[in-house]
């Protein structure tokens, strides 16, 4: 009883923890499925509801939610798969290769996140516009595809994990350098992709100020964008807006799933070391 | 198979020269080693012959072609590596058929292939595994069934067993020699275990500095080593050396040792000049003898005993210096008793001072 105390304690804490951080999540799939009076009712009814077809019925009224939470979902995949290609890509070339000025020039790139990205919202906002995609999803991801955090995260991983002599043999195999980081380096940071994925995704669909500054046209809406909006007109419809914000965050689960388990799998797959 | 050639190789990074004009001529099918301590420039040698390292100038050139410029996969060659360098990815068929994969070649010839190298290195059983499921010594298999499966002109070994505990590393040294005397292809092999290289290698090239010391068959190493370095290189326990002084006419030279012992030999024509010199006594050549009278004895006190089985190792105080003494007769001995040691003539090896 003693001995297994520590256990029970551990279990009992990591438990509250549980319950705290699923509490929003449950409490906004709980509340789309009531009007709006119930919502705000006393106490608050925390069980489900029968509004639910009404609110779907609410929010397809408010706003095109398929199709925005489509353009939401296209800037996602596309800005992490771009950034996990083109991060990787980079950190490749800050671990694999010498050449002249390198730590300079990585110096400088981590001395680029210092920034705070608030002051960086006119000058790439007069970027954008000087190039002419204001007003496009190309303007939300892609500017962010090779940035200073991903590559250096990923440089660090490969520098901890790939031991140099795999590419003086894939040299000596006769692998072209593109085949090298393609065939040999990629399979093995795969935790560190996965990592920089889950952060990337995350990053975008929550992305707010980027649309709000970037997007105009009604159309090219995004989730964060449409809900937003939403919510400042009278008698807000509170049960619509928690439906839509529960459907948007299933994306998002779906996403940290298929990356946690490449996570699992990269470290399990393990035997870096010869 | 393919000829090696080294000319008037160099190499320095910064103000730090690692090879100094080193010259190499290895034949077609030769196996050679190449040994010196750590930081010599043996590994950079390799790299440099392989292709993964520039020369600073000079040339290499294989089987009559300049290779200086072209990649590693164009000079045909095959590496094994001290980490293996296995693809972790990878199971033992990927990483044994990565080469051919790539050099697009189809399917069923480089499972052929595969087959046919696992099957010399008795490595059929293994080949759905990962390299984390394989000992060591089967991955250092399969670090050579890669090399092999391309059919290289070369093969560059580089200390391909120092991750492996003694046993298998003698082991897998059978098998290297065995695997060598099957295929025939030429072979440069790096290390610091000079057992390793005389066991392994036609030839021996020895390397302190950036300089190529001497290169020889192990035997000619062994028993007319160019200088004192080699010398005391080349044999395991290795050469013991007493400071002494050389006095010679043309047929006899007798060199004075602190004690005012005198060792007596004939003269030959590779001595160094008259003075302080080193003399080099290999502690198997030392024979333990009694009452001796005759020339060249050495007295001194025995100071350590350390048994090996076969034989013991006696560390012996003689003339104010430490020697080792190899006793093959197990002979009965306490620890600070006298002891005497005679050595033929013709085993006192005689050097320069430092």
């Amino acid at each position: 009883m003693i001995r297994s105390l520590p256990k029970f304690s551990t279990h009992a804490i990591m438990i509250i923890g549980v319950l705290i951080t699923i509490f929003p999540f449950v409490w906004v799939a709980l509340m789309s499925t009531h009007t709006r009076s119930d919502i705000y009712s006393s106490p608050p009814p925390f069980y489900v509801g029968s509004n639910l077809i009404q609110n779907y019925g609410k929010l397809l009224e408010l706003m095109p939610f398929w199709s925005i939470l489509w353009n939401s979902l296209y800037v996602s995949v596309m800005g992490t798969a771009g950034a996990v290609l083109f991060c990787s890509m980079c950190a490749f070339g800050f671990f694999a290769y010498d050449f002249r000025g390198k730590n300079l020039i990585f110096g400088i790139m981590i001395a680029s996140m210092m920034v705070p990205p608030v002051l960086m919202l006119i000058p790439s906002f007069l970027t954008i516009k000087f190039l002419g995609i204001l007003d496009t999803h190309f303007a939300l991801w892609f500017p962010g595809v090779a940035n200073a955090f991903g590559i250096f995260l990923i440089r660090q991983y490969m520098l901890n994990t790939i031991n140099r002599d795999l590419l003086d043999a894939a040299k000596v195999d006769g692998a072209s350098d593109f085949r090298i980081y393609w065939s040999v380096v990629l399979p093995l940071i795969k935790p560190a992709l996965a990592t920089l994925g889950i952060v990337m995704f995350i990053g975008l669909w929550n992305n707010f100020l980027g649309p709000l500054i970037l997007i105009s046209s009604s159309e090219k809406q995004v989730l964060t964008l449409a809900l937003r909006s939403v919510q400042s007109i009278a008698n807000s419809p509170w049960g619509a807006i928690m439906l839509g914000t529960f459907l948007s965050m299933v994306p998002l689960l779906l996403a940290f799933l298929f990356f946690s388990k490449q996570m699992m799998a990269g470290l399990t797959a393990g035997a870096v070391k010869g | 198979m393919a000829s090696v050639e080294l000319v008037n190789l160099h190499k320095s990074f910064g103000t730090v020269e690692v090879l100094r004009d080193l010259n190499l001529q290895v034949s077609e099918g030769e196996f050679v080693a190449l040994v010196g301590p750590s930081g010599c420039g043996k590994s950079t040698l390799l790299r440099i012959l392989a292709g993964l390292d520039e020369a600073s100038s000079g040339d290499v050139v294989i089987d009559g072609e300049w290779v200086n410029d072209l990649s590693p996969k164009e000079r045909n060659i095959a590496m094994v590596f001290q980490s293996y360098a296995l693809y972790p990815h990878m199971t033992v068929e990927e990483n044994i058929g990565f080469n051919l994969r790539i050099s697009g070649i189809g399917k069923p010839e480089i499972r052929r292939r595969v087959g046919e190298a696992a099957q010399i290195l008795d490595l059929s059983e293994l080949l759905k595994r990962k390299p984390s499921q394989l000992s060591g010594g089967q991955r250092q298999r399969v670090a050579m069934g890669r090399a092999l499966v391309r059919n290289p002109d070369v093969f560059l070994f580089d200390e391909p067993l120092s991750n492996l505990d003694a046993k298998l590393r003698v082991q897998m040294r059978d098998e290297i020699k065995r695997l060598h005397q099957k295929v025939r292809t030429t072979s440069i092999y790096v290390t610091h275990d000079q057992v390793e290289a005389m066991t392994l290698a036609d030839r021996i090239v020895i390397l302190d500095k950036g300089r190529i010391q001497q290169v020889g068959t192990p035997t000619e190493l062994y028993r007319h080593p160019a200088n004192a370095f080699v010398a005391g290189f080349i044999g395991s326990p290795s050469m013991n050396f007493l400071d002494g002084v050389l006095s010679k006419n043309s047929k006899r030279a007798t060199v004075s040792l602190a004690d005012d012992t005198k060792l007596r030999f004939p003269t030959t024509d590779n001595l160094p000049a008259e003075g302080n010199v080193r003399v080099g006594l290999r502690p198997e050549h030392l024979q333990i003898s009694k009452g001796g009278k005759g020339e060249n004895t050495l007295r001194g006190t025995l100071e350590l005993i350390e048994p090996t089985g076969a034989q013991n190792l006696l560390k012996v105080g003689i003339a104010g210096q430490s020697l080792t003494a190899v006793d093959n007769t197990l002979a009965e001995l306490s620890i600070n008793q006298p002891i005497e040691f005679s050595i033929e003539a013709d085993k006192i090896a005689v050097f320069p001072p430092n």
